[in-house]
């Protein structure tokens, strides 16, 4: 009760408001720039916090944090290029609703979705904050190797039909997460000596170059754009879905939820592994698995709903370890350390009104992302309606500005400019880019927690059955990849139950 | 007597008017602004340490600081951007162990031997904790444990090219008790490891460990510092348990090779003067960074030995080949 009047005095005070709604709308525009992620664009903020009253800078902060998981969403379903990495999962299905011409109500959906999940998880955050940094607690090296198992398994049914391509993709992703300094033994891996490579490939840069430039090149190839025309995706308008829709799509958001809760109290998963998993989990639960890859509704709401559950449960380990789960909450944990506060479980009962009020500037921020991403989609949809030559050339440059932005390297635009080349090929060629960018996210968790893992029992696998959360996910993944076999061997078999009575 | 009792008094008073303007002779440093590059990202560790440290330094030396972060191939950018910048005072590095390890660790173009050290401030005390219900009570319980459970002891260190691992691995290395070593992703995950038992003793730094002390989660065993810490005075040291280690991590700041003289005597005199300010003092001592000054020459001969030994634990690990 106490801690609702702190709340509520917080959202009343004006300065409050302002940095909720201006950490929003920073957080939107941030996101919605490829290469700018939430911890850039919260990072920019930071020194201008140091100023302001502590409260005013941490709510600052966090709602950049809310609005920048949403902004990614915006060139995901627009343009095929994910603003931030946890938008990636959203392209997909959004951007295949988009070329249908539904791109607004896909937009809608992310909309809705984002602020549905972003209020959901600031209950939890509220309610159960203990109980959630509990779960952190739970999740052993083995546990986390499981999580990256079952997120991985996904490939199997992901890519039906395409099994051995989807494979190859998946382990080229892997591959590709092996760059860098060794998680274990701090060997410097396929480096070739380049200090570049040193801190590993960042995932952004292959996502950018894997769907969006890909995407130009896809475009560059046809014939039409030379005429002018504008885009198919011409009739595209701001569609909120109706509360019809959302009960409908209850599944999908419900899987968003509950997934998002999870990924955002463990640390070290983030945004990207929770978008991706919500979105395997909402097709393998869907009704209408068939529709996901060509605008599936289910599969723009589930991963939006559960990043921005993220952006509100990532603050649970972050405010009761005072451990970072992410770049954006160490952000986050340096605007709190710069203004002498110290998270930890003492700092609810230290300072009781910088928690509650924080939760409250952050209700504030997602009520505040509805109304400001309403306003700003109209432009958005405006833009993407331009002639195409016009378009794709902005495209190009917003690709390749934004990149090199982060770090001001030509290397990283060069890494992008062979993802894009990497990704045509592999769509001239008809493998699958999830499987590849899956491998990619959980390629390092998996690794990483399978050699700590065997480093804790000096290699006995017996680990990963000990271990009661390991061992629960290991089973479902066995029964994913189980059901995915059977379900292969079926349809190979199918043809030849039905060729027989032709040919009699 | 008058007459001298006056030249006294004009002499004590010449003597406070010069006091008075020691501020503007400081401002006789050759740049009204100087730049303070860090590889760290804005509100990591060595950022959040730059910010706080100009904010005291200002005034004392009569320059305005301005922070920048050059981010990018592990610390390798930043020393770049150094050893290419001009050599007049006018920019300088944060450095850290991790500016040195890189120049190992891979070959860039320009390394820490492109750049010359300038002044030492603090080193970085590393403490092994244990969760609060744990037996043990000091590293001797530690060993002791682990020689009689060989293998069964688990240490959590922070990244594989850490300080903290290097230390742990010298204990293991010099008891000879077989404990197995896990390294993490970063100081946080350790202290989740020996929350959630994973690790059964861990190491790390008292900022990322207050929060967990003061709620009286874990329990800090043993420093490995020359002396006990202030802030905790019944933590023992490894020394005083007849284990030889002291970890040096150093905070200190370099600038482009070949600075003029007075301008690194303006530093030394500036850090020397910080480090007693007493609004500064009350910020690292929260944090129990114990000071460490050196002076130019000392904090030179300090870094060569520093990559001598940080060359031999890459090569003994197989970190590094050459």
């Amino acid at each position: 009760m106490e801690g609702l009047s702190y709340a509520w005095h917080a959202v009343s005070s004006m300065p409050v408001l302002a940095a909720a709604c201006g950490g929003v709308l920073w957080g939107i525009l941030g996101g919605a720039l490829p290469g700018v992620s939430p911890s850039i664009a919260m990072a920019l903020l930071l020194p201008f916090t140091y100023s302001l009253p502590p409260l005013v800078a941490v709510v600052l902060l966090a709602s950049v944090y809310v609005g920048a998981e949403y902004g990614g969403s915006i060139p995901a379903i627009l343009i095929r290029t994910p603003g931030t990495n946890s938008a990636a999962a959203t392209t997909i299905d959004g951007y295949a609703m988009h070329l249908q011409g539904r791109g607004g109500e896909a937009l809608g959906l992310s909309l809705v979705g984002g602020t549905i999940g972003g209020l959901f998880g600031l209950i939890l955050l509220t309610t159960l904050t203990e109980s959630l940094a509990n779960l952190a607690l739970l999740f052993t090296p083995p546990a986390y190797f499981a999580m990256g198992i079952l997120g991985i398994s996904v490939i199997a049914s992901l890519s039906e039909g395409a099994l051995l391509k989807g494979l190859i993709a998946g382990v080229l992703g892997m591959m590709i997460a092996t760059v860098g300094t060794d998680p274990i033994s701090g060997v410097s891996r396929f480096t070739f000596g380049d200090p570049n490579l040193l801190e590993g490939i960042h995932f952004i840069l292959i996502m950018l170059g894997i769907f969006a430039l890909s995407e130009l090149m896809v475009q560059a190839g046809e014939s039409r754009w030379r005429e002018g025309a504008v885009s198919e995706a011409g009739k595209a308008t701001l569609k909120l879905p109706s509360l019809k829709t959302l009960w409908r799509l209850r599944r999908a958001q419900g899987i968003g939820c509950a997934l998002g809760a999870v990924e955002g109290a463990i640390p070290g998963a983030g945004g990207s592994v929770a978008a991706f998993l919500s979105y395997n989990e909402a097709r393998r639960w869907s009704k209408e698995p068939e529709k996901f890859g060509h605008g599936s509704e289910e599969g723009v709401i589930a991963p939006e709903t559960a990043n921005n559950v993220v952006s509100a449960t990532a603050l649970v380990p972050t405010l009761s370890f005072g451990i970072p789960g992410s770049n954006s909450t160490a952000i986050l944990l340096g605007g709190f350390l710069i203004h002498g506060l110290q998270p930890g479980p003492l700092l609810f009962t230290s300072n009781p009104e910088i928690v509650y009020g924080l939760f409250g500037g952050l209700f504030t921020a997602n009520l505040l992302m509805f109304l400001l991403g309403m306003v700003i989609l109209g432009p958005c949809i405006w833009l993407v309606k331009r002639p195409k030559p016009y378009l794709m050339a902005a495209i190009f440059g917003l690709v390749v500005s934004g990149v090199y932005s982060i770090d001001h390297s030509l290397f990283d635009l060069w890494i992008v400019l062979a993802a894009g080349i990497v990704g045509y090929v592999m769509r001239v060629l008809g493998f699958p880019h999830l499987p590849l960018i899956l491998g990619l996210v959980l390629g390092y968790m998996i690794e990483s927690n399978y050699r700590r893992a065997l480093l804790m029992t000096n290699g006995d696998h017996i680990v990963f059955l000990q271990d009661n959360v390991s061992l629960g996910l290991l089973t479902c993944a066995a029964l994913v990849i189980g059901v995915s076999a059977v379900r292969e061997i079926r349809r190979w078999r199918k043809p030849l139950v039905i060729a027989l009575p032709q040919a009699q | 007597m008058k007459f001298t009792q006056i030249k006294l008094a004009l002499c004590a008073g010449l003597a406070a008017a010069s006091l008075m303007t020691q501020p503007t002779l400081a401002a006789e440093y050759p740049h009204k602004t100087v730049k303070l590059i860090t590889h760290s990202s804005p509100g990591g560790g060595t950022d959040v340490f730059l910010r706080e440290l100009v904010k005291h330094l200002s005034p004392i030396m009569g320059v305005t600081f301005a922070v920048e972060n050059v981010r990018g191939g592990a610390g390798a950018k930043a020393v770049a951007h150094l050893a290419n910048s001009p050599a007049d005072g006018s920019i300088f590095y944060g450095t850290t162990p991790s500016y040195i390890n890189t120049s190992l660790l891979s070959k860039p173009e320009k390394t820490y031997e492109d750049l010359d050290p300038v002044v030492n401030l603090f080193q970085d005390p590393q403490i092994v904790f244990v969760r609060a219900d744990s037996p043990y009570k000091t590293l001797k319980d530690v060993i002791e444990d682990a020689k009689k459970r060989p293998n069964q002891v688990r240490v959590g260190v922070s990244t594989p090219g850490s300080l903290d691992r290097q230390v742990m691995e010298q204990l293991k290395a010099e008891t000879s008790a077989e404990m197995t070593i896990i390294t993490h992703d970063g100081g946080g995950d350790v202290m989740l490891s020996v929350l959630n038992g994973t690790a059964n003793v861990g190491i790390g730094e008292i900022a990322e460990l207050r929060g967990q002390i003061d709620a009286g989660k874990i329990r800090l065993i043993t420093s490995y510092t020359n002396q006990r810490l202030k802030q905790f005075p019944d933590v023992p040291t490894a020394k005083e348990q007849g284990i030889n280690l002291v970890v040096r991590k150093f905070r200190g700041i370099a600038g482009p090779k070949g600075l003029p003289k007075n301008v690194v005597a303006a530093w030394e005199s500036g850090i020397q003067k910080v480090l007693e300010a007493p609004d500064f003092k009350a910020w690292y001592e929260k944090d129990a960074l114990v000071p460490d000054y050196m002076s130019q020459e000392e904090y030179k001969k300090f870094t060569a030995e520093f990559a001598e030994g940080q060359k031999a634990f890459f090569q003994k690990y197989g970190i590094t080949t050459d």
